[in-house]
């Protein structure tokens, strides 16, 4: 292909405007690099419990004393009005001295909290280092399923009782709900069918995604009730971001910050607690399904449920309120010492317990604790039990307490679960991963060495070869890392594993594939007889369609690997594609600038016809 | 063509001598395949995994029977260091099972002392669907990356770097086998790397077949001696890319740890494997296939050379 001879002029003004914009881009990306020489530092941040009222919180001077005796130094401790900040000597034992320090002092909320240390001005850019991945970070990874089949079983069952019970309140005789295969039906005997379309109104508004099909046999007339395609779409949907966010509520509850919830697939949910070491907490916590639920009491019909006390009782099986009208609920003990959990109601629970207890003073009432569990075989199975029965002994509003509680740790557990909401769906862990923070540290210093070595090598053998254009190799490689380090860091969502310090060292020995292709092409130019700045523009011009083919290929595998991966695969995928950007940019663009500037200078100044 | 390689060049025939050498590679890769299959990572087969270190250096055999006494099932332990070991564990049946009993046992005995360092649980229905995803994402690169070789490539060439890319993969696929290295999420990962840098060196030397083939004054030339001008102009490049590559990856196998062994073994193979295979497969298999000047003369209206020069 011949050259074709430019207008000298526009070319320079055109190389002056997109050398300013190349400086611009660089030094924006070598700021955002900048934070990752400044690693946070884990701190405690030890509070009063927010719905505690007592002052639990020790004098900061009793604090690190406490601690400084259970063998964990403390760096720096710094009292700020009602929250005590504390940094450890060794900040990998944080999660150690927060169980200790839940232990000694009950009442009070302990996180640990990442804090940056790079100057002031990089913090008020909203600069901060790459977020680093599990593996490196150490940490705990949990995968749930969710039980999306077993929720719409639930929710057929509880609608089903509910039309028993709208039935008999809109006095509906000759109609009858029975439950079929996949759902339930109403059948209306000829005197009742204009009485079917109210109770099938009522029920559509409780539950919306319910669909009908209603079908006349002579003058009888049928309702069946079932989930359609679009209904149980929109279920599960709602189930999910349900269960994401009481997820999400109950992590913040155990005083983990920087925890990543999300779902992955159509019913998984990913969880990643770093800093976390000891699982059995936040397994127990995140996957219990605890709720509750007040009962009337029944003397014909109702349901029967099993007492905690041993035997059975039977109740009306539509509740009074559930324990979704819950807004807040703490631990205290009742005058005999034992636990109990204190409830305070939201308006509507307040108005419904108000009602209730109003036209039913002198009558019992029970609370039912239903939790899934697993039996035998491996089946989620539901299972509910009557932890209490309470006369109502006066005219109750929105606040009052269940007792009966087993032990402190369940009616801890229990406020707990009431405060971030109950599931809808049973989960269960699937995966689960717990890396010590010893490990992660130790990840990352090998994936570093090995860095550097394969940096260190590429280096020196681009020197060595290509000398004065292998300079410019160089410096075009070390923008690449920072270029690469700064868009990572910049970028949200993008977070560093192992195998992402893997890519990271890959895309180092492959992007100066993109100097090697150019110079080997300005030799050949060379060769040709073509004057060095000819040579250099040819070489530059000749190699960008090979170049671009080369990468692009790379690119296509590793978006597929990014869209289909998780976690630590993920991560080797982000810095696969980011680094095949910055090596196009710096290897292509920067490096073109850097070898018709300072290379062409520098063999005018010898005086000599530029070799390359 | 027969004829060629009897009567070509030294480079023709290295080539069509390395072209036989990779068929047999991939009979025996293939037979491997079939014979042993691939070691599984937990990943893939789902279980528990747990890694400790002990205090001070500890005789496998005396490790295993002491674990053995402390654990009802059955387990697999490797040795990762002196200190370092990782036991692994098939999926229990029974969700009640009480897998805590061994780790306390090493964890309180005073000669063991050992500490865990990390834990994995992987539902065996969870390991199933990453290797579907896996083999998923396998299938979806390689069909992406052949519409892109079609759309950009004259076919013979395309089926070249095709052929060539299938070969890298079996060979990393057989020597995983042969050797039964653990195959995880990350050695899937780097095959889809190996995808990528694979043909990287076959579309380099294809471009300069290309080339080499649309200028006039070649056409006198046969098609052998201008994928041996190509490959010789490209062979400096590709030399020294391979190489900086290969001492990046070695120094990840060398001091980047464990759990990136795997990665490190298949990418290194990978790249040597590709390398080689772009010479004597990507580059050959078109000249078998009947590549001429002449498929790039009646090409050259005015559409192709604008898509051919997109930059």
């Amino acid at each position: 292909m011949l050259s074709v001879k430019k207008d000298q002029k526009p070319f320079m003004a055109k190389f002056k405007l997109s050398y300013v914009a190349m400086l611009i881009v660089l030094v924006l990306l070598a700021i955002s690099a900048l934070p990752n020489l400044y690693p946070n530092k884990s701190w405690l941040h030890v509070s009063n419990a927010p719905h505690s009222e007592t002052q639990a919180v020790p004098s900061t001077k009793a604090l690190v004393t406490f601690l400084n005796n259970q063998g964990l130094e403390v760096e720096q401790g710094l009292d700020k009005q009602s929250t005590i900040n504390i940094m450890l000597n060794e900040p990998t034992k944080s999660a150690q001295a927060q169980a200790a320090i839940k232990a000694q002092y009950p009442n009070t909320q302990v996180k640990i909290v990442e804090h940056a240390t790079s100057p002031l001005w990089l913090q008020n850019f909203g600069l901060s280092p790459i977020k680093l991945g599990l593996d490196l970070n150490g940490g705990v990874l949990f995968v749930l399923d969710v039980d999306l089949d077993k929720a719409v079983d639930e929710q057929l069952v509880s609608a089903y009782q509910q039309a028993k019970s709208i039935i008999f309140k809109q006095k509906a005789h000759g109609l009858k709900a029975q439950q079929t295969e996949h759902g339930f039906e109403i059948n209306a005997l000829p005197n009742a069918v204009q009485k079917l379309n109210p109770v099938i109104d009522e029920l559509q508004s409780r539950f919306a995604n319910l669909a009908v099909t209603t079908t006349g046999n002579g003058n009888v007339k049928n309702a069946k009730f079932s989930y359609s395609e679009q209904g149980r779409s929109n279920f599960d949907k709602e189930v999910m971001s349900q269960t994401l966010t009481t997820l999400r509520s109950r992590i913040e509850e155990l005083g983990i910050t920087e925890a990543v919830t999300q779902r992955q697939g159509k019913q998984r949910i990913r969880i990643e607690l770093p800093g976390v070491q000891d699982p059995t907490e936040a397994k127990r916590i995140i996957g219990a399904t605890a709720s509750l639920g007040f009962y009337q009491l029944k003397e014909v019909g109702g349901k029967t449920f099993n007492m905690q006390s041993g035997g059975t009782i039977n109740l009306d099986p539509v509740p009074i309120f559930t324990g979704d009208h819950i807004n807040n609920a703490n631990i205290g003990r009742d005058d005999w010492g034992k636990p109990l959990v204190q409830l305070s109601l939201d308006g509507q629970g307040g108005d419904a317990m108000s009602a209730f207890s109003k036209a039913n003073i002198g009558k019992p009432m029970a609370t039912v604790y239903s939790e899934y569990s697993q039996n035998a075989s491996g089946e989620t199975v539901k299972k509910s039990e009557v932890i209490n029965v309470a006369n109502i002994a006066q005219h109750l509003s929105s606040r009052f307490s269940i007792t009966n509680m087993k032990s402190q740790q369940a009616a801890a557990d229990l406020a707990l679960l009431l405060r971030a909401g109950s599931l809808t769906a049973p989960v269960t862990i699937v995966h689960e991963q717990t890396i010590g923070p010893s490990l992660g540290s130790e990840n990352i210093s090998n994936g570093l060495a090995a860095l550097m070595l394969g940096m260190g090598i590429t280096l020196a053998f681009m020197a060595l070869w290509y000398r004065r254009l292998g300079l410019i190799a160089n410096v075009a490689l070390l923008l690449n890392l920072t270029s690469l380090v700064g868009l990572m860091s910049l970028l949200p969502g993008v977070v560093l594993t192992l195998p992402g310090i893997a890519g990271l060292v890959l895309t180092i020995g492959m992007a100066v594939d993109t100097n090697v292709i150019i110079f080997e092409r300005i030799k050949e130019e060379r060769r040709k007889g073509r004057t060095p700045y000819q040579a250099i523009q040819e070489g530059y011009k000749q190699a960008a369609n090979t170049i671009f083919d080369a990468n692009i290929t790379t690119m296509i595998t590793a978006l597929i690997l990014y869209g289909i991966g998780y976690g630590p695969v993920k991560g080797f995928a982000i810095t696969l594609a980011l680094g095949l950007i910055t090596s196009v940019f710096t290897g292509v663009y920067v490096s073109k600038v850097l070898s018709q500037t300072l290379y062409l200078k520098l063999a005018k100044k010898a005086g000599v016809n530029a070799h390359a | 063509m027969l004829n060629t390689f009897l009567k070509g060049e030294a480079g023709t025939r290295l080539r069509f001598s390395g072209m036989i050498l990779s068929a047999i590679l991939v009979l025996l890769s293939v037979f491997t395949l079939s014979q042993k299959g691939l070691n599984f990572g937990l990943d893939f087969t789902g279980g528990y995994l747990t890694e400790f270190t002990t205090s001070q250096s500890v005789e496998l055999k005396e490790l295993k029977s002491f674990i053995t006494k402390n654990h009802n099932g059955e387990f697999e332990l490797t040795a990762q260091g002196n200190s370092h070991f990782q036991l692994r564990e098939a999926p229990s049946d029974s969700v009640n099972s009480d897998r805590s009993d061994w780790q306390s046992a090493i964890t309180q005995n005073a000669d063991i002392n050992a500490e865990v360092l990390s834990s994995a649980y992987i539902g065996s229905q969870v390991g199933d669907e990453l290797f579907e995803q896996g083999c998923l994402a396998l299938f979806s690169a390689m069909v992406a990356v052949m519409l892109y070789l079609a759309v950009r490539f004259e076919w013979r060439l395309a089926v070249g770097s095709v052929v060539a890319l299938v070969h890298d993969l079996l060979l990393v696929l057989g020597l995983f086998s042969l050797l039964q290295i653990e195959f995880n999420l990350t050695v899937l990962a780097s095959l889809l790397a190996i995808i990528g840098y694979s043909l990287n060196d076959s579309i380099i030397v294809g471009d300069r077949v290309r080339e080499l083939l649309r200028v006039k004054s070649n056409n006198a030339l046969s098609p052998a001696s201008i994928i041996n001008n190509a490959i010789k102009s490209t062979l400096t490049r590709t030399l020294i890319t391979s190489g900086t590559t290969l001492a990046t990856v070695a120094s990840v196998w060398l001091l980047a740890g464990a759990p990136l062994q795997g990665f490190a073994i298949a990418l290194f193979t990978g790249i040597v494997v590709g390398t080689f295979s772009s010479i004597c497969i990507a580059a050959t298999l078109p000249e078998l296939l009947g590549l001429s000047a002449k498929n790039y003369e009646e090409k050259l209206d005015v559409k192709t050379q604008a898509l051919m020069d997109m930059p």
